[in-house]
């Protein structure tokens, strides 16, 4: 995106990052955001596929001259493998 | 040998009704009992509470359970207790349970714990008053379970927080945010009072498996973390031969092997 120098996109993280944590469809506080070629990149795992979407949907909302690639992955919960002994 | 299943940060919303219960499917086969870490879920809803409660509720097995800061975030924490409690789990903050598995006996202390830091770069109670209150959640709660592990009388003791007490656990998160995933204080607390394993979440990005510095096996249950719907840990496997084998040396454990 032209005209952001990166000091601004730096905060701009920043304030992506405090409105997934505190917007009433998110809450989701540990996802990577980083800013790179004028493009918001979404990384980390949410842990419904709704909410992955609602994600893409706040940030968009927070910044909507940035194109939003949406990297997040729904948390995996295979069954347990065998058990381990710790003591 | 009791088996210990295991899982952190639920994050339960309105989107996860019906998406829960069924990852615990053959948990039953699998373990005796059930410890979640904390982040049942995702706002702190009491709303929330209901939904994963009601996930929970009929579980054939003993589940314990300890509320995260996304428990909290609402100010609905006691509600959301009350609704686990009513569903049959039991909520432990400063307090201890213990049970009983052939004979022999588990108990369990928990706390949600808090942040400040690991030795070496921890925050210390000092000049503003919210810098006081921060580390003074951390060291209330930590003194909490110290005193709720100690009081354990049982055969194996576990501590259950959902903050690190380690920072082994954390590799994988950014250091800048160390001081607010968890605390030295948890794990002095642990090491002090002794116990056979220490079970936390919180850290999404970290990693399963760490050790304080008194030799206690920490285990990072974020479900993130995991890849699975929960964890199984074993306890109680060594024989009273193998520990007195291994105890010089070995400096925190206070508990006595139950099987013969
Ligand atoms: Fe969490
Ligand atoms: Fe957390």
């Amino acid at each position: 995106m032209s005209g952001v120098s990166g000091q601004q996109s730096e905060y701009l993280v920043a304030h992506i990052q405090d409105a997934l944590a505190t917007d009433a469809r998110t809450g989701e506080l540990e996802l990577d955001v980083r800013i790179a070629g004028g493009r918001v990149f979404l990384a980390g795992a949410v842990a419904t596929t709704e909410r992955r979407d609602a994600v893409e949907r706040v940030v968009r909302e927070v910044c909507p001259d940035y194109e939003v690639v949406n990297q997040l992955s729904v948390t995996e919960r295979q069954q347990p493998g065998p058990s381990e002994p710790v003591s | 040998m009791i088996r210990i299943a295991a899982v952190g940060d639920l994050h339960a919303g309105p989107d996860s009704v019906g998406t829960i219960r069924p990852r615990f499917e053959g948990v039953t086969d699998r373990a005796d009992l059930l410890l979640l870490a904390g982040d049942l879920t995702r706002r702190g809803t009491a709303e929330e509470g209901r939904i994963v409660a009601a996930e929970l509720q009929g579980l054939d097995l003993p589940v314990i359970a300890v509320l995260g800061n996304h428990d909290h975030h609402s100010g609905e924490e006691a509600t959301i207790r009350r609704s686990l409690e009513d569903a049959g789990v039991q909520v432990l903050e400063r307090e201890g349970v213990v049970l009983e598995f052939d004979g022999a006996t588990l108990g369990i202390a928990g706390t949600k714990g808090f942040g400040g830091g690991f030795a070496g770069a921890s925050a210390s109670a000092f000049g503003e008053r919210e810098m006081k209150a921060f580390i003074g959640h951390t060291e209330e709660l930590a003194a909490g379970l110290e005193a709720a592990l100690a009081g354990l009388r049982a055969d194996i003791r576990i501590a259950l927080t959902h903050y690190a007490p380690v920072d082994a656990t954390l590799a994988g998160e950014r250091l800048e945010i160390f001081p607010f995933l968890g605390s030295y204080l948890l794990a002095e607390a642990i090491d002090r009072a002794g116990a056979d394993l220490a079970i936390h979440g919180h850290a999404h990005r970290g990693t399963e498996k760490g050790v304080t510095a008194g030799g206690v096996t920490v285990r990072n249950v974020a479900e993130t973390v995991i890849g699975h719907a929960y964890k199984v840990y074993r306890v109680g496997d060594r024989s009273a031969d193998d520990v007195v084998g291994e105890a010089t040396g070995r400096s925190s454990t206070s508990t006595t092997p139950s099987r013969p």
